[in-house]
Formats: structure tokens, C-alpha cells, sequence
């Protein structure tokens, strides 16, 4: 893709936002996951620019799980044997959408 | 937060407003498209875009949304790309591809074309990009409805449109054509024209061809990207390997007319490798295998005889000439199109032969009478008698020579050949047996070769033991044994060799470590049962010298005063190792020999005494003496010839000479005579009994040869006759005191017509008996057999030994027949059952 390199964020961290402005920085590789944002980062737009995703339409709280769950996936990705998740069943559904905008539904290499 | 233990209700205000939401989206979307064929989207953010198609899709208006990103890439070629390829096709251009138009320059083409491609390829990168983004905003739209619709993908279809709206557009009948055209045909025409330039040396973009293909590698002839139906794989690479074979076919065909093999070799090869290296610069991997099929094709394949059979170039002057490099590369090429190496392996078949019976031709015509040097220094005939002299070498000297220059010259030729196999042929099997084969062949043809190698073994192993260094033997036996694996007749080979042997060992004429290394290896390159007799004849020396040393200690103890006159030496020889003619059985000498010889009663009671001892533990053997093949040392005495006052012949001489035993046996018979008195031939054989032929040899040696000449024949001719008369030649001198008659029979030479005759014969009756065994080891293991399959069986069984004659194994079932040990099977034709 022709981006100039100027206009690439390349550190190893980026920055996700919460509809209520709460940013976590997660590592770039531990989101590679999510086709979703692996998109936003390949492609030409803002996001790539300037390392910052902003989702609008996840709180905080999804966002924290979601973000927990980015770093979980990395460090077990390797292993046959993982320890399960803890998932508030109150946030359920609402982390359950948003896994569904962020392309985590399917076993992503 | 809300309490845990209650799910929290999802709020989704898409959802929830979002009937009417299609067009708004669908604005931000198609905005953010123009943006992003602009190559302006820096500042859109992704998650905005992704939403927007989000939302449509979660609101089932998927199909809608895909429709329309359609149509608008569709009215974007229309409007943005398609000028801009128009502007690029100029009437030129059109006329150049397609026409093939001559009136212009090479360079106004190149740089036509390349700026065609260049801007193909520019529409293509960012076309290419472009789709990749919007394929990334759409993610959801493929993931939630296209998947579900069964539709090709958002990339798939929007990237498939470059081909419709760009490759297949028609531009119309254009005038100069007359016929439909579309882009595609164009491009393909634009890049076989540029890598026809490169393969005339040009030089080109091949980065952008690279760019061009890899492009119509990613296209494909539908939406639904069947893998082989890339369009590079469908439309260009049949265009291109088609516009190939022209080019090869023309090229192979000027070859031929104005070229040599050398010169096609190269360039095939040439072109070979720069086709493989073009698949990776310009074009694909994928078109590797089959480009170079077409060059094994029209140049390799196409023109191969006339290539080949190029009179001043061609294989047969390849061979000839050892051009090595040019016969790698043919080999290399041939290997590509026929590992069978079928279209040269009868020529250097032919090449063996040829210049094996050319050897054969040269041998009869080239005159042996001057001796060679180093040749004539093996000759026993000249070290004896006639050294120094430039006298013509006699018959069998000359034989000799022959065969040792065949053998040399056969040699030569394997080496050649095998230089070759391992340098141009990379030791392929099928050329190895085939070269083996021709060897056989020419070597068999020659119905002297068994005799010749053996003769050349015998002669290297006497100088060997002469003049040579160990390690030049060494080289020349290991060459030697190589040829023997080619005799098929390996029973003549094992007699000649036995008969050599034996004449070097009785007369002391090479070294025991040579020969026993010699025998060792022919072991292992022939077997066991092929070297028993040598092995045996070694075993008979070693007896031998220890039977001696201990008889000669055993007079000692006895302290015999008579036998210090007569030493013996003696070689007890086991009858079945030693030829026969070694062992006076020959056939020849049968008749004369009968009483056997009569010797002087000094040496009469020197053997009798080694008898009593011999048999003092070895009870009931029977020795026979065998004259003809012993030597005898005598000291004489020539008595002062009155008269003479100066000189030599005015003293009184001592010599010491050295005879065969039978020249020993005549010699002590003149001790006896008085002076002046003379015998006959006859008289002679008539007191000692010695077989004529062997007399005559002897009588020869003594009264011929000038060095030896002691005794004094009547008439002085050159030969012996029965009538001569022989007597003490007195007046005999001689510068040296030891004296060696020349021992006519203990020559190697090549046997006469008639000798080999016999040796063929005698051949032919062992192998009579050879094959009788074999036929009824054969039948007793097989109880009934056709007539066909026991002689299939016979010859394989004998392979190893020799070739036999199928005449000859109808003779000897005949013979078994008749003796009973087969019979025929009743009714049933040429079936045989074996009787026990």
C-alpha cells in the first residue's frame, strides 16, 4: 500500500478509545485479532496516521474486557493448554457485539 | 455499573434508528470512495467508514450497498480510467501490435510499447490499492451478507471490473485492423514484441513486465478466482509460448543453414538460460517448465539429426576430436528430452566399434619388422642374439609387438571413452553399458583379443621385473585387468594366461609379488574358479623351492661326495595347474617322448637319488621329467687351439653356459667324442631320444645363433635338417664367461596359424566338456526341458566363462543322447528328460 512512511504511527503500541474518552494502550501485535483494526492499521486512513483507534459505540467497560482479551489471546495464543476468561455475564451481550464489529468471531491466524 | 448477575440489555442505537439511516451512510461511504480513488482518505477515519458499512449491513441492506459500490466503480472506469487508456492507445500503437506495421523504428516501438505498459501498470497499482482499502471498509459487508448470498467478494468483484472495464473493453472496429479488438490483445502483443527485442539483445523494462504479468496473475477469467483460471495462465501464456516456438523454430532453422553443432549447442543453451532467468525477471514462475519444453522442442529436438550428423561438428567429430565441453552440453540437453539418451547412443556405439576395428586395420597394416623401441627391449630373441643389430625382427617378435600395440591402442581408446563418460556424460548408466557393450563387441570381433591381452600382461610383468618402477607396473596391470571383464572367451584368455605364466615362472622372468598381485586381482574381478590354476602354479613354486632346499640339505647330511659336481634345482609342478605343453604332453611331442629322454648317467643318478628322497613321504607319485622345460648350467672348458699364438684362441677358455636341459643332454654327448668326429641329427636323437622338434630347437640354439655357436654344423645354413652333421667347435671364443643360448621355446609370442589352431581345438574339446556338465547339471535339477530353454539355460550358466557356440551345444545334447544320459520325450518335439 503506497502510505508514505511520514504519515505511519509505527510504535508498538497503540491507543484504543471508549465512547467515553477512556484510552487504552494496548500492544500493536496483541490486536492483530481483530480484522477490524488490522484494517484500520494497513490502510491509508487516520487511524494508521496517528496510532488511535476511537470506537464510538463500545463503553469503557466492553472496551476494557475487549482489551484484556487482546492481551489474553497473545500470550496464549502458542499453548495448547489456556486458563478460561473471566467474563462478567452482566457485560455479556454488549462484549458479545462487540466482538461481532471487531471481526473476533472467527479463529484469525 | 450495573449490579452482576443481571445481563446488561445491549444498547444498539443503530439499530434502534436506523430504518432511514441507508443514505446518509451510504453518502459518508461514497464520499469517502472518491476520496480514496484520489488518493485523499488520510484524514477519513477507517472506524467511521467501517461503521457506516456496518450499520447498512446490520440492517439487511447489504445487497443494496454492494450493488451500488459497484455501479460506482463501474461509472469511475467509465469516467477516470478509460480516457485515460484511450489517450494511450494511439492509432501507432494499434497499427505496431496488431498489424505488425514495419515502418517503425525498433526504438519508437520499445519505447511505445513500454509506455503503454507504464500506464496499463500505473491504472493498475492504484486501482489495485484502491480495491484493497475498500475491500477493508466492506470487511463486514463480505463477512455478514456476501458470504451468506453466496457472491464472489467485495475485493474480487471490484478488482474483476479492471478486467472487464480495462482488458476486455472493445474499442471498437478500428479501420486498419478490420476487426473487433479488445485491450488484452493489444498488451499481449505489446510484451511478446518487447521480449522478442530482449531475445535479440535489446534491452527492456523488465521490472514493468513483471509488473504487467504479476497483474494478469491476479486477475482471473471470473469473479469466483478459479486458481487455474488466472487470466495470466488462460490468455497470455498460450499466446506467449505459441509466439515462442515461431521464434525458436526460425531461429533453430538459420542455425542450421548458416551454423555449426557448436555454435547450436551453445546457443540452445544459452537460450535455455535465459528463458529460466526471463520466468523470474519478466514474466512467472509458472511458465518455466513449459517454455523450456518448447526449446527441446524446436531447437533441441527439431533439427537434432541434422545437427548431429554435421560433418566437420557433429557427434562423430566430437568424439573424435575430444571436444569435451561440446559433448557435456549435449549430453545436458539430450538427458532434457530423452533420458534414454537414444538419439546419441548409437552413434558413440558406432564410434566404439569403428575405432576399435580401426586399431584391428592399422595393426595388419603397419610393419613390425623395425623394431620399436622399448618393444624390441623386450624381446628375448634380440637380448640374446641379436642386440645392437638393426636385423629385422623375425615372425613371431613381430606378433608380439602387435599384440602389445593392439592392447595398448584398446587401452587408449577406453580411457578416451571413459574420460569422456565421466567428464561430458556424468557417468550415466545407460551410456556406461552401451560403451561397454561396444567394447565387448569390437574386442570379441577380434578373434585374437584372449591371446593379445594375456601376451601384453606377460610382457609388462617381464620388463616390470627388468626396468620398470612398481608403481608404472602397477598402472599398466590395473589397465590390463579392466579389459578382461570385456573377453567373453575367458577360458581361451585363462589358457593363454596359464601357458604365459608358467614359461615366467619356470624361467624365473618376473617378480613372485607382481604375479601374485596380478593373480589376486584377477580374482576379484573374475572369481575364484578362475584363478585356481594360477593359484595352484604358485603353490607348486613354493613346494617346490622347499622341496629343493631340503633335498639339497639332505645330500649334505648324506655327505655325498659325487653330487657336488651337479646341483639340482627342481620344480616339482602338479600336472592339472601347468599347460599342457609345458608339461611335455603336449600333443606334438606325444609320439617322440613316449621312452622319454635318455639322459647321462651323472644326471641319471642325480634324479634317482632326488626320487628316493621325494618319495621318502610321499609315497606312490609318479614324477616325470620334464626336459624341455629345465635349464642346465655348464661350466666348459675349451682347450688352447694349436696354432694359434695370439688372441683369445691362444689360451685355454672357460666358460659357463647356460642351456635348456635338452641342449645339456646333446652337449655332454660331444664330451665323449673324439676330436674331429661329428654326428648327425639323427645319430643324435637316436642316443638321447630327445622329440625331434625339440632337438632342432636345440641343435639351433647351439649351432646358429653366432654368441652360442659351440657347436659347428655341416652344411652352415640357417636351418637344422636331418641330415646335417654337428661337432665340437673349437675354435668357439666369446668376450663374456657366462653364456646364454637363446631358449627359442621360452619366447611369449604370438602363437602361428597352426598353433592357434591346436589352442582352439584344445580349447574347444574343455569346453565340449564344460558343457556336457553344465547341460547335465541343468537337466538333473530340471528332470525334463525343450530344447530352446536348455540352451538358454547352458549359455547363461556359462556367461562367465565363455561365449558358448549354440552348434556346438547341439552337438554335445546330441552326444549326452547318444550315451545315454538324456533321452527324448515320446511324442513331444524336442523335449528332453534327463536319465538318472
Amino acid at each position: 500500500m503506497a502510505v508514505n512512511d511520514d504519515d505511519v504511527c509505527t510504535s508498538k503500541y497503540i491507543t484504543l478509545v471508549s465512547n467515553d474518552g477512556f484510552e487504552f494502550v494496548v500492544l500493536r501485535e496483541a490486536t492483530a485479532i481483530s480484522p477490524t483494526i488490522k484494517g484500520m492499521l494497513r490502510n491509508p486512513f487516520s487511524e494508521a496516521r496517528t496510532g488511535r483507534c476511537e470506537f464510538p459505540e463500545i463503553s469503557a467497560p466492553v472496551l476494557e474486557k475487549v482489551t484484556e482479551y487482546f492481551h489474553y489471546w497473545y500470550k496464549n495464543q502458542d499453548k495448547a493448554v489456556v486458563p478460561d476468561m473471566d467474563i462478567p455475564v452482566e457485560l455479556c451481550l454488549e462484549i458479545l457485539v462487540a466482538a461481532d464489529f471487531l471481526g473476533l468471531d472467527k479463529q484469525q491466524g | 455499573m450495573a449490579p452482576p448477575g443481571r445481563i446488561r440489555p445491549v444498547r444498539r442505537p443503530l439499530i434502534a434508528k436506523a430504518h432511514d439511516d441507508f443514505e446518509p451512510c451510504w453518502e459518508i461511504l461514497r464520499d469517502a470512495l472518491t476520496n480514496i480513488h484520489t488518493q485523499d482518505a488520510g484524514r477519513l477515519s477507517f472506524e467511521n467508514l467501517y461503521r457506516a458499512s456496518y450499520k447498512i449491513v446490520v440492517n439487511k441492506k447489504g445487497d443494496v450497498l454492494y450493488e451500488r459500490v459497484k455501479s460506482f466503480e463501474e461509472a469511475w472506469f467509465r469516467d477516470h480510467i478509460m480516457p485515460r487508456i484511450s489517450k494511450l492507445i494511439t492509432t501507432n500503437l494499434v497499427n505496431v501490435a496488431l498489424v505488425q506495421a514495419e515502418d517503425t523504428s525498433l526504438h519508437e516501438r520499445r519505447e511505445m510499447g513500454q509506455k503503454f505498459l507504464r500506464g496499463i501498470r500505473d491504472a493498475w497499482v492504484e486501482h489495485n490499492m484502491s480495491m484493497n482499502m475498500i475491500a477493508d471498509i466492506m470487511m463486514y459487508l463480505d463477512r455478514a451478507y456476501i458470504s451468506d448470498a453466496g457472491l464472489p467478494t467485495v475485493f474480487a468483484t471490484t478488482i474483476g471490473l479492471f478486467r472487464d472495464h480495462v482488458l476486455r473493453n472493445t474499442l471498437g472496429n478500428v479501420q486498419q485492423v478490420g476487426q473487433e479488438f479488445v485491450v488484452f490483445d493489444i498488451l499481449n502483443a505489446v510484451i511478446l514484441d518487447l521480449i522478442n527485442m530482449e531475445r535479440e539483445g535489446e534491452i527492456i523494462d523488465c521490472n514493468l513486465l513483471r509488473n504487467i504479468t504479476s497483474m494478469l496473475e491476479d486477475l482471473y477469467e471470473t469473479n469466483d478466482e478459479i486458481p487455474d483460471q488466472k487470466l495470466y495462465l488462460t490468455v497470455f501464456e498460450p499466446k506467449y509460448i505459441d509466439a515462442s516456438a515461431v521464434f525458436y523454430r526460425k531461429e533453430c532453422g538459420k542455425l542450421l543453414r548458416e551454423s555449426d553443432a557448436s555454435t547450436w549447442l551453445r546457443h540452445t543453451k544459452r537460450r535455455l538460460e535465459e528463458e529460466a532467468i526471463r520466468c523470474t525477471t519478466s514474466l512467472s514462475i509458472l511458465t518455466k517448465a513449459k517454455i523450456e519444453k518448447v526449446i527441446e522442442k524446436e531447437m533441441v529436438l527439431a533439427q537434432l539429426d541434422g545437427f548431429l550428423s554435421m560433418e566437420a561438428s557433429g557427434l562423430k567429430s566430437m568424439i573424435d576430436n575430444d571436444r569435451v565441453e561440446d559433448l557435456f552440453i549435449l549430453y545436458r540437453l539430450i538427458l532434457r528430452v530423452d533420458p534414454s539418451m537414444e538419439p546419441i547412443k548409437a552413434t558413440l556405439q558406432n564410434r566404439v566399434t569403428d575405432l576399435g576395428s580401426e586399431i584391428e586395420k592399422t595393426l595388419k597394416s603397419t610393419d613390425f619388422s623395425v623394431p620399436a623401441v622399448g618393444v624390441a627391449d623386450a624381446d628375448d630373441a634380440v637380448d640374446g642374439a641379436e642386440k645392437g643389430k638393426a636385423q629385422p625382427l623375425n615372425a613371431a617378435a613381430q606378433q608380439t609387438a602387435a599384440a602389445i600395440k593392439w592392447v595398448d591402442e584398446v587401452l587408449k581408446l577406453k580411457d578416451k571413452f571413459d574420460r569422456l563418460w565421466q567428464e561430458c556424460f556424468q557417468e550415466d548408466l545407460i551410456l556406461q553399458s552401451a560403451i561397454s557393450k561396444s567394447f565387448t563387441d569390437f574386442i570379441n570381433m577380434f578373434n585374437r583379443s584372449s591371446e593379445y591381452v594375456s601376451l601384453f600382461i606377460d610382457d609388462t610383468l617381464k620388463r616390470g621385473a627388468r626396468s620398470m618402477s612398481e608403481v608404472v607396473v602397477d598402472g599398466i596391470l590395473d589397465k590390463a585387468i579392466v579389459l578382461l571383464p570385456y573377453l567373453s572367451d575367458r577360458d581361451m584368455f585363462e589358457r593363454y594366461y596359464q601357458k604365459h605364466l608358467a614359461r615366467r615362472l619356470l624361467h624365473n622372468k618376473s617378480e613372485i609379488d607382481i604375479e601374485k598381485d596380478m593373480v589376486s586381482r584377477m580374482k576379484t574381478e573374475m572369481g575364484n574358479h578362475f584363478t585356481a590354476k594360477f593359484e595352484g602354479m604358485f603353490k607348486d613354486m613354493q613346494l617346490s623351492k622347499d622341496l629343493g632346499e631340503g633335498y639339497r640339505e639332505h645330500i649334505r647330511q648324506l655327505g655325498d661326495v659325487d653330487t657336488k659336481k651337479v646341483d639340482l634345482s627342481i620344480h616339482v609342478l602338479t600336472s592339472n595347474y601347468w599347460p599342457p605343453e609345458v608339461m611335455g604332453r603336449g600333443s606334438s611331442q606325444d609320439e617322440g617322448s613316449k621312452g622319454g629322454c635318455n639322459y647321462p648317467p651323472v644326471i641319471k643318478r642325480l634324479q634317482e637319488s632326488f626320487l628316493k628322497y621325494y618319495l621318502k613321504d610321499r609315497s606312490g607319485r609318479v614324477l616325470t621329467w620334464v626336459g624341455s622345460a629345465g635349464t642346465a648350467d655348464i661350466k666348459c672348458v675349451f682347450p688352447k687351439v694349436p696354432g694359434k699364438e695370439s688372441g683369445p684362441l691362444s689360451k685355454e677358455r672357460r666358460y659357463e653356459l647356460n642351456v635348456s636341459t635338452y641342449g645339456m643332454v646333446v652337449l655332454m654327448l660331444f664330451n665323449d667324442l673324439a676330436e674331429g668326429e661329428s654326428l648327425s641329427l639323427e645319430e643324435i636323437q637316436a642316443k638321447t631320444n630327445i622329440p625331434i622338434s625339440d632337438l632342432t630347437r636345440t641343435l639351433a640354439s647351439l649351432s646358429i645363433a653366432p654368441r652360442t655357436r659351440v657347436l659347428v654344423k655341416e652344411p652352415a645354413t640357417k636351418t637344422v635338417k636331418s641330415t646335417d652333421r654337428f661337432s665340437f667347435n673349437a675354435q668357439f671364443a666369446s668376450k663374456a664367461i657366462k653364456i646364454k643360448a637363446p631358449t627359442i621355446a621360452s619366447l611369449s609370442k604370438v602363437e602361428g596359424e597352426e598353433e592357434r589352431k591346436v589352442t582352439e581345438q584344445k580349447n574347444d574339446q574343455t569346453r565340449s566338456h564344460i558343457i556336457d556338465a553344465a547341460i547335465v547339471r541343468i537337466m538333473k535339477s530340471r528332470k525334463e526341458l525343450r530344447h530352446t530353454q536348455l540352451t538358454t539355460d547352458v549359455i547363461t550358466q556359462l556367461s562367465s566363462r565363455f561365449k558358448p557356440e549354440v552348434s556346438l551345444i547341439k552337438r554335445r545334447i546330441e552326444d549326452l543322447l547318444a550315451r545315454e544320459y538324456l533321452e527324448r520325450v515320446e511324442g513331444e518335439q524336442s523335449l528332453y528328460r534327463y536319465l538318472a
